[in-house]
């Protein structure tokens, strides 16, 4: 795939939630290309309809009007089913609050997108211990959720969005639960991620965050109300030279 | 498969995590197949001991007794064989049939009385069984020790006595029986020989608590009557027994002068007319406690439905996090009846064994006699498997429905 090609399209798509016989417009009409390969960052106050337009493109939720093509899918014309299928293979999902089985250990929470695809893979056990690997956990292997720090979490659901190779990856304000020192090493792991190739959209109301990203795009009222390109990208590898470890002080 | 088996993992995953809840939600399902398979061994340990204990006395005996035919629908159980009635038997018709049939071996009247049975201090009142000298062959009865009474012993109306092994163990007690006097309604009796013993029959009755003496010595000296209770004949082969059965019937009705169009004034019966009576009771007997049985399964399946709501909505997280990695409606349908599948399945094991344990200590420690066989397991088994099914898929539906971002909210 060209650096250049468009991974998502979205023309004029409006999201009308109805409660009862209220309607509550969420989307008003948003025109949003990013990329393949691109780093983005979404920004908004609350209510702003930015969860509306993650919860879309992750095909969690189809819009009520409007076009969103997905690596040339039609995303707003699939059914539960299909929808499944894309939030299995083309999409991972990074939540704020983690959202890891408690019950299964690292291994299993990262092999749980595999569980759910229909073809046959080869190597599956391979491709997890990479996956996990790549986030830097191999030692947490046997380890469940409740044993593991607030960052670590957060490596195991970076692991399995990675997984099964999807087109983008999608991160709500991942380091919303962290303090600012785990969140620059999760910042640095998105960054690799990019380097590599990954099509990366996050969510967050912090500009330090953002300002990890190559375009900050800013929603307002369920419209896009403005985008800008990161002059100076802030590295997370060099921001966590800066910051003074806890090892230095004790 | 692949996926299947990864169902069936998280199902057993979670069954663990709360195993009291688990055990007690299958504790309905263990005690409805339990009682349903318990139930059905004691049937059909009821029906085998039944078969056993009527063949025991020779599959291919002929039984005749006084009375109305009629009268022998409202008679069901084991009186019937002795239940005693206006219309006599006697000497002339078994020597009728005796000269008469051609598919009958052996004819032996039968007198079946009480009487006080003592040895010196000691006394009993076992059943008297009066018959002929080839009444221990038409009866299937054994001798330990000693003889059986002879020819002789019966024309001459002998005061011989053979008895069985309880007798023995109530009046005699480790001293050999054999040649001793004992005293039947006071009088002398010698005993000439011992019994087998027979164990109980199906309905716990004692089968060795009886002393046999000649028929003629029964009728003469102690009851003072001609009259037979039960004639029986037996049939030259299994095969012909309907057969004799009728020439039985038809040798009677001739020599009693019964015209034709009136009733008999006796019954004839073979041992499968009698079998087939004694199956009729046993099975609805069956029916109706496994029936009663089956209740408590279905009371087992609400049990899993309720605690199967009660995990859709606790693991309401976890359904929106398996559907934003991809699951399928389907998926979480499938994982959640499959887990319901296991909680049944899972009690419907126990409880077999359970019903195992049960009807072995039944057997070893009571009167009744109990059978397992496959097919009440399999029943119960696939029972319980619709059970969880059934019960199982309206939760698997709720959970399968759940919009994932209302589910990945659920707090």
């Amino acid at each position: 795939m060209k650096q250049n090609d468009l991974i998502i399209q979205i023309k004029e798509m409006k999201k009308i939630y109805r409660i009862g016989k209220i309607a509550i417009p969420a989307l008003q009409g948003i025109d949003l290309e990013i990329k393949a390969g691109e780093f983005v960052s979404v920004m908004g106050p609350s209510g702003s309809g930015k969860s509306t337009l993650m919860n879309i493109i992750g095909a969690l939720d189809i819009p009520t009007s409007g076009t969103y093509m997905l690596d040339m899918v039609d995303v707003g014309r699939l059914n539960d089913n299909e929808l499944a299928v894309i939030r299995n293979k083309k999409v991972g999902f990074v939540f704020q609050t983690f959202n890891l089985l408690p019950r299964a250990n690292v291994f299993g929470n990262v092999e749980l997108p595999l569980i759910y695809t229909k073809d046959r893979i080869r190597n599956k056990k391979r491709k997890i211990l990479d996956a996990i690997e790549s986030v830097g956990l191999t030692g947490w292997i046997r380890h469940r959720p409740n044993e593991l720090s607030g960052g670590q979490k957060q490596r195991v659901a970076i692991a399995r969005a990675l997984v099964n190779n999807p087109s983008i990856i999608l991160a709500d304000e991942p380091t919303g639960n962290l303090d600012s020192r785990t969140g620059e090493e999760i910042m640095g792991i998105f960054q690799r991620l990019k380097g590599e190739g990954k099509t990366i959209i996050i969510v967050t109301h912090e500009m330090g965050i953002a300002r990890h990203t190559q375009k900050i795009i800013y929603i307002k009222d369920g419209i896009i109300s403005g985008q800008e390109d990161v002059k100076e990208q802030l590295s997370a590898k060099e921001m966590l030279k800066k910051m003074p470890k806890l090892d230095d002080k004790i | 498969m692949r996926r299947f088996t990864e169902n069936i993992k998280i199902a057993f995953n979670s069954l663990f995590l709360n195993k009291t809840r688990s055990f007690l939600t299958m504790l309905g399902i263990i005690i409805g197949v339990g009682s349903v398979v318990a139930m059905l061994s004691i049937g059909t340990g009821a029906q085998e001991s039944v078969i056993s204990s009527v063949q025991d006395i020779g599959s291919n005996l002929v039984i005749i007794q006084p009375g109305n035919p009629e009268e022998e629908e409202q008679m069901m159980g084991p009186q019937m064989m002795f239940a005693g009635d206006t219309a006599e038997l006697g000497i002339d018709d078994v020597r009728a049939i005796e000269r008469n049939a051609e598919l009958v071996t052996e004819v032996g009247p039968v007198v079946i009385g009480g009487a006080v049975v003592s040895y010196l201090n000691r006394n009993t009142q076992p059943q008297i069984f009066a018959t002929t000298e080839n009444g221990m062959e038409l009866y299937n009865m054994e001798i330990e020790k000693g003889k059986f009474y002879n020819r002789g012993d019966v024309s001459g109306s002998a005061n011989v006595a053979v008895i069985g092994q309880t007798v023995i163990k109530k009046i005699f007690n480790n001293i050999d029986p054999i040649g001793k006097i004992i005293k039947l309604n006071g009088q002398n009796f010698k005993v000439i020989g011992t019994l087998e013993s027979r164990g109980t029959d199906t309905f716990g009755n004692d089968q060795d608590n009886f002393v046999s003496i000649p028929v003629t010595t029964a009728q003469t000296k102690l009851y003072g009557s001609g009259s037979y209770d039960m004639i029986l004949a037996q049939s030259i082969s299994e095969e012909v027994i309907d057969e004799a059965t009728e020439e039985i019937e038809d040798i009677l009705r001739r020599s009693r002068n019964i015209r034709v169009g009136e009733k008999n004034d006796f019954r004839v019966r073979n041992q499968t007319q009698i079998l087939d009576i004694l199956s009729t009771i046993t099975n609805i007997f069956t029916v109706v406690i496994a029936g009663i049985a089956s209740i408590s399964l279905l009371v087992g399946g609400i049990g899993i439905m309720n605690i199967m709501l009660v995990s859709v909505t606790e693991r309401t997280r976890e359904i929106g996090i398996r559907k934003a990695v991809g699951a399928k409606n389907r998926d979480i349908l499938v994982q959640f009846l499959v887990e319901s599948i296991v909680l049944s399945i899972t009690g419907g094991i126990i409880g077999v064994l359970f019903a195992i344990l049960i009807s072995i200590i039944l057997n070893n420690f009571t009167v009744l006699e109990t059978s397992i066989t496959t097919f009440p397991i399999i029943i119960a088994l696939s029972f319980s498997t619709v059970v969880g099914l059934f019960f199982g898929i309206y939760p698997a539906m709720r959970a399968a429905r759940l919009n994932p971002i209302d589910a990945l909210r659920y707090e």
